[in-house]
């Protein structure tokens, strides 16, 4: 009987490529968004040493040239991601009825970090575009962006979504590529739920310092 | 219709009728197996502990032989087994263990070194030798004298088969699984082929062929508590038991096992006693070091089961809503050992009982287990009556188990026979001519046809198919056990009959279209019946014990009378019994019937005169 | 007292022209120790003779069985009711082809699985019937047969989000199989010879890494440990296929 269910024998030149790409430009990512909270969250303890931080990148020109790069490489996951996730309504129609179905938590995740992909895609570009227009990064600048009301909104959606994503990635990683084993799965995602909490707070700490940090 | 022609022609896709099908593959023919289920989901699967072969490797098989695995398997059987093919099969099992070895069977290794084992609840120890170290290493086994019984972990059958169904595939045997023979396509001398019924679909389909083999396992549903899985139904004896002129070997040699789970009859394997496992009673007490003090636990199956019955009608047995029953075990052997080589059963276990094994007592039974009779064949496996019909395994009577086998020779026998049996049909194959009469094609599908549509409109009646089979199950339980009566079997014989006629009634509640259930069952329920009549009849008649058919009126093992083999035919529809025929146990007598050590039973010689 | 249970089964026989997919309900009294096999069983003889589902061996061996068990890929016959709530939905497994109601065609998708993972071992050795088997350590088989273990019931794949979105994914019990064959020293296939057969989006890299698989194996096969060390071993070979040229 005649069997239809894959075409055999079509190897993956570059799928794995892709695949160290995809993991690579997200652990990259990764590595960024906690120096990036280190940097701003510097403001909680005075706008001086956020200054300081911010200065250090621009002196050494690591915003001019890092900037773009990020945005490059944050372009570059969104693609390669991108290819597992469903853009066509039939895909996204079975994903949807699949995760009800089981109600498997990991399952759920991978949703979150799909739909929080397209919000961050756009979100993150407009808030690059916006610092990296507008150099040199300083808390005054930051303090007055958030203080203008439509900023501190779009800040306190973008803020979890990216603390979630990150969070999954990460946890995603160490799982996929069999860093984290079987035994310690459980203990693991314990641990990065924990730290992803500990971001978003500290992030939201961040938003109420510049709220109420005089921009004069 | 859909029409398929090959080669060879397999019913059943466990471990002989795949073993047969790659040897003809090997041999430059076609082949194909029909299964009901996927290949590997066949019943050869859930054999959990071994295969017996007298490789000798571990410590304690040294010195072993085919000798002594034969003399174990003359024993065992009662004296009821064919010697020259009990002979056959010991001298081949080595060769095939290494064979599977080499297809990819992960079969547990030696490790040399100091390691403890445990025997009737005591310690020893045992050290393996440096020069056996990575070869196939093997575990006790209930009936053997040494350790014989190869093994990975505890999913032997389950290893082997998916070793077994990899190289079908590498070969080309096709498995066309949800497929279910319904009838052989015969003109009273030759096999054609069978109609079968796709269990995709439910459409009726031809399969022609040069040489059919039926290796679809044993028939242990016909009992209502049976280890055997759901698809051991018999339907493929149905179809010879049909043909009128196949005859079944030894129907009456039913086994028990000891120990099948109480409710669900699951098996727990062997391995639990041979590794160290006890029996208790209600009183928590073993009971098998008073009866058997040599072997103990380890005796033969029949006779642990025979036991254990014995000592739950002294009133040792526990009390529960499914009957009564004793308990096994495993504690002493320690977490790592049951989470390791018994892991199986510490699944089975907690899963299905929710008893933890290493804390707890196991609640077991003796349960049917194992058919020793079935299609006789000779030592070739070409089934007596028809030219180009063959049969292996549990569902062939090529007799190495005479009225009791030993655990691990089934296992073993499956690949065995499959293997010698597939090189016979290879040699059959070779220069064998057949015209295939179209006339009789379409007759055997009409008839076939004809059946089905009866059963849908209820043209015989409106009996209930599951109840009519329950009145069968019930009639085989009570009168056709452990322990037989003249009034007993008496009794099964006059309800089998009634319930014979209830069969023939049968009529459909369901619209019966496509893949139907019911039709399924109805279809093989009348040859079923005809089959259980077979081994209820044969026990009536067969007056004396031997191996696991015990006669409580006739208690000593009757060589003078009975050193033979039960054939059963079903020669006329329109009989209400089967025929029986008796032929020699054996041509060929290497060891004479004698003492087997175990089982204190009384032994009537062939060289006593009639009273 | 025991409970009723309430059962919402999908229905659909597509060999009927009548027929179309639905859930029926049946309730049945539970009983003790009752598994899905019992009650199944007992909804068939008692109440609805032509209800389709699938068991063999009913002791959670042979695989026959997955279906999706309030929400889960599973095997009903070691499902005890006791675990269940007393309202009991239960559909066939996605992703395979529905022959009728609770039963459906595992056999297929695992024979082209065979066939395209070339699921036997290669070597160009022949058996020596007169020779001693090749020495193999112990710990060795034993790590093969974990990974043999598998028992085929499509729970993983059924679970596996991958697999839902793009019919020609391999699934953890491929990808097992693979790993199966690759640890077995027998098998004299290089790493370069499997990069061919797993080394892309239909094999390890479209692996979405959700584990689903390992959550819901009823064998507990350690699958995301597997697909983790295919990953991995499949990523280098990925770039010592590109920088070797």
């Amino acid at each position: 009987m005649p069997i239809t269910y894959a075409p055999a024998g079509k190897t993956g030149k570059w799928d794995g490529a892709m695949d160290w790409l995809q993991m690579l430009s997200g652990a990259g990512l990764i590595l960024f968004m906690w120096c990036h909270m280190i940097l701003v969250s510097s403001v909680v303890v005075s706008p001086g040493v956020m200054n300081a931080i911010a200065e250090f990148f621009e002196v050494t020109f690591m915003a001019q040239v890092g900037g773009p790069l990020v945005f490059l490489l944050f372009l570059t996951h969104f693609v390669l991601a991108a290819r597992k996730i469903p853009f066509r309504a039939e895909g996204q129609k079975t994903l949807w009825q699949h995760a009800r179905m089981l109600r498997h938590g990991d399952t759920w995740l991978w949703v979150i970090q799909a739909v929080s992909a397209m919000i961050i895609l756009i979100m993150g570009a407009i808030h690059m575009w916006v610092v990296l227009t507008d150099l040199p990064i300083t808390a005054v600048k930051s303090a007055a962006r958030v203080q203008s009301g439509f900023w501190a909104v779009f800040y306190l959606i973008l803020l979890p979504l990216v603390e979630l994503h990150v969070g999954i990635g990460f946890y995603r990683i160490a799982v996929k590529w069999g860093f984290v084993k079987d035994a310690d799965r459980a203990k693991f995602k314990r641990g990065e739920n924990l730290l992803t909490l500990m971001f978003i707070a500290i992030g939201l700490i961040t938003l109420l310092r510049f709220l109420f940090l005089s921009v004069n | 219709m859909q029409t398929i022609y090959t080669d060879l022609l397999v019913v059943g896709a466990g471990l002989a009728g795949e073993r047969a099908a790659v040897e003809a593959a090997d041999a430059g023919f076609s082949a194909i197996c029909l299964s009901l289920v996927p290949a590997r989901r066949s019943h050869s699967s859930a054999a959990q502990g071994g295969m017996q072969a007298s490789l000798g490797n571990s410590v304690m098989g040294e010195g072993d032989c085919p000798d002594i695995h034969f003399a174990d398997t003359v024993k065992g059987s009662d004296w009821g087994c064919d010697q020259e093919v009990a002979r056959l099969f010991a001298d081949t099992a080595p060769i095939e263990m290494r064979r599977l070895a080499h297809w990819g069977v992960p079969w547990n290794r030696v490790v040399a070194g100091k390691s403890v084992y445990y025997k009737g609840g005591k310690k020893f120890e045992k050290v393996e030798t440096l020069e056996k170290e990575g070869l196939i290493m093997a575990r006790s086994f209930g009936g053997t004298a040494k350790w014989r019984t190869c093994y990975t972990s505890d999913g032997t059958g389950h290893a082997v088969m998916c070793t077994m169904d990899n190289r079908c595939a590498q070969v080309g045997v096709d498995v066309h699984d949800k497929t279910e023979a319904i009838a052989l396509i015969h003109d009273g001398e030759t096999c054609y082929g069978v109609v079968a019924r796709c269990l995709r679909t439910g459409e009726l389909r031809v399969y022609l062929s040069k040489a059919t083999m039926i290796a679809a396992g044993g028939f242990g549903r016909i009992y209502p508590n049976t280890t055997n899985a759901v698809i051991c139904d018999g339907g493929a004896h149905t179809m010879c038991v049909a043909s009128g002129v196949v005859p079944m070997g030894n129907m009456e040699a039913v086994q028990f096992h000891p120990t099948g789970i109480v409710p669900t009859d699951i098996l727990v394997t062997e391995g639990c006693r041979g590794d160290g496992g006890t029996l208790l009673d209600v009183n928590e007490r073993r009971f098998m070091d008073k009866y058997e003090p040599e072997k103990a636990e380890l005796a033969s199956r029949d006779v642990v089961s025979r036991w254990m019955t014995h000592h739950m009608r002294e009133g040792f047995g526990v009390k529960s809503p499914y009957g009564e029953h004793l308990w096994l075990d495993i504690r002493h052997l320690g977490e790592e050992h049951i989470t390791g080589k018994l892991r199986e059963v510490y699944e089975i276990c907690t899963s299905f009982l929710g008893v933890d094994p290493i804390h707890q007592l196991i609640p077991v039974r003796p349960t049917q287990h194992y058919s020793m009779g079935g299609v006789r064949t000779d030592r070739d496996g070409a089934a007596y009556g028809l030219k180009g019909l063959f049969a292996a395994g549990e569902a062939a009577c090529w007799d190495m188990h005479g009225f009791n086998r030993l655990g691990g020779n089934s296992l073993a026998e499956t690949v065995v026979a499959g293997g010698i049996v597939g090189k016979k049909i290879a040699e059959f194959l070779e220069g064998c001519e057949t015209e295939f009469k179209t006339s009789l094609i379409n007759d055997a599908v009409k008839r076939q046809q004809a059946r089905i549509d009866a059963l849908i409109e209820g043209k015989s009646g409106g009996e209930n198919v599951y109840r009519v089979r329950a009145a069968m199950q019930d009639a085989l339980n009570k009168g056709a056990n452990i322990f037989r009566t003249q009034q007993g079997l008496e009794e099964c014989v006059a309800t089998l009959q009634d319930t014979l006629i209830r069969a023939r009634n049968v009529g459909l509640r369901s619209n019966g279209k496509g893949v139907n259930p019911e039709l399924a069952a109805a279809l093989k329920l009348e040859g079923q019946v005809k089959m259980a009549l077979m081994v209820a009849y044969g026990a009536l008649r067969r007056t004396e014990s031997r191996g696991s058919h015990n006669r409580e009126d006739f208690p000593a093992r009757n060589d003078r009378d009975w050193l033979n083999r039960t054939l059963a035919y079903w020669k006329k529809e329109s009989d209400t019994l089967p025929t029986l025929e008796y032929e020699p146990a054996t041509q060929v007598v290497e060891i004479p019937p004698g003492d087997r050590g175990y089982g204190h039973s009384q032994i009537i010689s062939a060289d006593s005169k009639k009273d | 007292m025991s409970r009723l249970l309430k059962f919402n089964i999908f229905r659909y026989n597509p060999q009927d022209k009548s027929s179309r997919p639905r859930t029926e309900e049946f309730v049945l009294e539970e009983t003790d120790s009752m598994t899905l096999f019992i009650a199944l069983n007992r909804i068939r003889e008692e109440q609805d003779a032509s209800l389709q589902f699938d068991f063999c061996c009913r002791a959670g061996i042979c695989g026959s069985c997955g279906m999706v068990i309030n929400g889960r890929p599973g095997l009903a016959c070691h499902t005890k009711t006791r675990d269940l709530p007393g309202e009991i939905t239960l559909l066939p497994l996605p992703i395979f082809e529905l022959v009728g109601d609770l039963s459906v065609d595992t056999g297929s998708w695992f024979r082209e699985m065979y066939t395209r993972t070339e699921s036997w071992i290669h070597t160009e050795k022949a058996f020596d019937p007169a020779a001693l088997e090749e020495r193999m350590d112990n710990k060795d088989a034993v790590a093969i047969y974990e990974l043999e273990r598998c028992v085929e019931c499509g729970c993983c794949v059924a679970a596996c989000a991958t697999a839902r979105m793009r019919e020609d994914f391999l699934g953890a019990a491929g990808l097992n199989r693979v790993a199966r064959f690759l640890i077995d020293p027998r098998d004299q296939r290089t790493d370069n010879d499997y990069y061919e057969i797993i080394g892309n989006d239909m094999g390890i890299f479209g692996c979405m890494g959700l584990l689903a698989c390992e959550d819901v194996c009823p064998k507990h096969l350690p699958l995301q440990n597997q697909l983790g060390f295919l990953r991995r071993k499949m990523g280098i070979t990925s770039l010592k296929r590109l920088f070797r040229k």
